[in-house]
């Protein structure tokens, strides 16, 4: 094995993927390797600022030419409203438009990701991404998946559907949403599909737009919110990670003038700070609760005035360190910010609007580690007596350590790490 | 007479301030001893205000004296010892200070009167108008006709950022580069001595606060370092209200470790007077500090970016 293999780290275009990656990128580092990152266009300087080379992708000339500001005016206009809807609903208006625009990136960033693969020549490439990219299989090096989604990204019988927020109990609903799942993104599918056979790869099932590795896959799934599979991932190709949590630098806690109360952590991530009708209601509802917030308001802090002094706004945290410091973290059942909470022992309050944060938000629920709130359905009542109770539940807290306790005892990006580093050195 | 005693006031409270740093960065415990010279070497400042910003933390139960042994650590507690903190700096004399926090963290409105500060912070107008004159001679608040007192915009949005960058990006190597630029040899002693320090913290320690601190201080002295007199003037007002933004401290430890190099590579150069290389260093270190994060991802789309990127 080369003593410094290249490992090119593929995130999809999302905060949760990138910052997953730069936490097993930090331990690969320490392992020796040479991580470095390939970005979806666009996404520029998050990886530099972790001392990683990014390599950048180029779109497609036949791309939109709406410029990305206009593109996401339209899509907080069409999208904002949908994520009042439960989950089912989603399928037609949310989640369906949403595959169309993946499959448009896959195709869109091909050319670019063959050009970029020639130059690193990586000894392994991670892919945490939702959809594969043909070139990644062409790279002439082994490649991982890295599912850093909730579990249920990986389909199984005892699994509830992906995206739909159900228990495994409820069968009817369960077949149900995998029914209308299929109907949903059939069209984006087979899209996909006629994208691969001229690509030269295997077309995929239904519902599939990423197949597992032949050689390695890493899971984002603490074993405290594992399900039972009617059918175990063979453990020689399925790591499952405790917990995936990136070093930050410390945070220090700031100055409340009148508050002396539990810090409690909220943000629901960068598309969640967009909404900002919403965290303005937070913020009203938290000034009658005796604790100090934190509140991840992106960039839109100068949509906020009249703070309260409990309230401390910020447009970005190193949230690992703040979460390791706060008694209650409200989020939006992201899976990072979920495994987060866990690592640090904190209970979580998820109030989900799209995506895995629906699955997320009812695992809370279905394991104890948290409740779960509608974000069209809560008063400020009701927000405070979810609070309260949470921060109350002494028999939780108990819970809560055992399981940080486990999770710091095996820290998911080391194991990632070693999972990648053992691969290369099984390879001729 | 009451403005010299309120500015020795302030110095000390930013030594008390400067040495939590220290502990809270060197991660001391209870019990361990802070020698007086090692503080005033680390703070570049002589032993007599040094003991007074440590009695100021004894008189907060941060740190203990000890008869005939010195001053000791009392607290590790992170929490306990901001919270100390804060409570100096809302002294009665720091009005100016607590009304600067609170508009930036947006706690109160732009536009502001007087009797309004007033009756948030319970004190008297006098008191008020005093704060608000002292923060309309740091250029951060104007007096309207009438009664209302504005703030400039601080620098606490995507918008606001990179305007920040943009000006500094013509202003900063400008300043370099006009005639005259003469830097004051004592204070790049001690600013590179800072930098150098904190550089030999492991980034797992780094602290955000100490970063934009030691930032402002260096940018802040390539500023009164130039010959071009409203270069000066523009740039000074700027990292005041920098200062007083107190946000945008989120980048993660290995850029402000990399910043801070950079910054002692300006000095290098300035140091052999090559100040034209000078001035384009600092134009790649500004390129590389204005790279900001997408705003908003999502699957499938661009992230969004608003606003200008110089």
């Amino acid at each position: 094995m080369n003593t410094s293999p290249t490992i090119a780290l593929f995130p999809e275009a999302s905060f949760g993927a990138a910052l997953n990656c730069v936490g097993i990128a930090q331990e690969l580092r320490k392992q020796g390797a040479t991580p470095v990152f390939i970005c979806h266009p666009g996404f520029v300087g998050i990886f530099a600022e972790y001392g990683f080379a990014e390599f950048h992708l180029t779109a497609h000339p036949s791309q939109n030419t709406q410029t990305a500001e206009a593109h996401w005016e339209d899509f907080l206009n069409t999208h904002l409203p949908h994520f009042n809807l439960p989950p089912l609903e989603q399928l037609t208006t949310y989640v369906a438009p949403t595959w169309e625009a993946i499959v448009d990136t896959a195709i869109d960033v091909e050319e670019s990701l063959q050009e970029i693969l020639t130059q690193i020549r990586p000894d392994a490439i991670l892919l945490d991404n939702v959809i594969m990219f043909p070139a990644i299989t062409k790279a002439g090096c082994p490649w991982v998946r890295v599912v850093s989604c909730a579990e249920t990204e990986l389909p199984d019988a005892a699994v509830p559907p992906y995206l739909s927020g159900l228990t495994p109990l409820d069968t009817a609903g369960c077949n149900a949403f995998r029914k209308a799942y299929r109907a949903a993104t059939q069209k984006a599918h087979k899209r996909y599909n006629s994208f691969r056979r001229r690509c030269g790869l295997t077309t995929l099932p239904p519902d599939i737009f990423l197949e597992n590795s032949e050689d390695l896959n890493l899971l984002l799934a603490p074993s405290a919110v594992r399900y039972d599979r009617a059918e175990p991932l063979p453990e020689d190709r399925f790591v499952f990670l405790e917990g995936c949590v990136r070093n930050e630098n410390p945070f220090e806690l700031p100055y409340f003038p009148n508050s002396r109360g539990p810090v409690i952590y909220t943000s629901f991530g960068s598309l969640g700070a967009l909404d900002t009708d919403l965290i303005q209601r937070l913020i009203e509802a938290f000034a009658h609760i005796d604790a100090r917030f934190i509140v991840n308001v992106g960039g839109y802090l100068d949509s906020y005035d009249q703070v309260p002094d409990n309230v401390f706004l910020g447009d970005w945290f190193p949230q690992p360190s703040v979460v390791a410091q706060c008694d209650l973290f409200i989020h939006h059942g992201g899976n990072n910010s979920f495994c987060e909470a866990l690592y640090h022992g904190v209970p979580s309050l998820v109030m989900p609007y799209c995506w895995d944060g629906h699955d997320n938000a009812q695992r809370a629920v279905d394991t104890g580690v948290g409740r779960r709130v509608n974000r069209a359905a809560w008063t400020s009542q009701s927000l405070k007596a979810d609070i309260q109770a949470l921060l109350l539940d002494h028999k939780l807290q108990d819970q809560l350590s055992r399981i940080s306790a486990r999770m710091k005892q095996t820290p998911g990006t080391r194991q990632a790490a070693d999972a990648v580093m053992n691969l290369l050195r099984r390879r001729p | 007479m009451a403005r010299s005693k309120r500015t020795h006031h302030q110095s000390h409270l930013h030594l008390a301030q400067q040495i939590t740093a220290l502990i809270l960065e060197r991660g001391m415990k209870c019990g361990e001893h802070l020698p007086e010279q090692a503080l005033s070497d680390a703070c570049g400042v002589s032993r007599t205000p040094i003991r007074s910003a440590l009695k100021l933390l004894e008189s907060k139960d941060i740190i203990e004296w000890q008869q005939e042994k010195g001053y000791f650590v009392s607290t590790d507690s992170a929490d306990r010892i901001t919270s100390a903190i804060a409570e100096l700096e809302n002294a009665e004399d720091s009005l100016a200070n607590r009304i600067l926090l609170d508009r930036s963290e947006r706690r109160i409105g732009e536009l502001q009167s007087v009797s309004a500060l007033a009756r948030r912070y319970g004190t008297s107008r006098n008191s008020v108008l005093f704060a608000l004159k002292v923060l309309s001679q740091e250029g951060i608040v104007t007096q309207l006709p009438g009664r209302a007192w504005a703030f400039q915009p601080m620098v606490d949005s995507p918008k606001s950022a990179s305007e920040s960058f943009e000006m500094r990006l013509m202003l900063e190597p400008l300043a370099i580069s006009s005639a005259g630029f003469s830097l004051d040899q004592q204070k790049v002693g001690l600013v590179r001595k800072k930098m150098k320090d904190f550089l030999q913290i492991e980034e797992t320690r780094t602290s955000a606060t100490l970063f934009q601190r030691i930032d402002i201080e260096f940018h802040s002295l390539i500023a009164e370092s130039s010959g071009n007199r409203f270069v000066r003037s523009a740039l000074l007002t700027h990292h005041r209200l920098r200062q007083a933004s107190k946000k945008g401290l989120t980048v993660p430890a290995f850029r402000m470790h990399q910043a801070m190099e950079e910054h002692l590579e300006i000095l290098d150069s300035l140091d052999r007077k090559q100040n034209e290389l000078a001035a384009d260093q600092m134009t790649v270190h500004l390129r590389r500090s204005s790279i900001r994060r997408p705003e908003a991802t999502n699957r499938g789309i661009s992230p969004l970016i608003r606003g200008s990127r110089p």
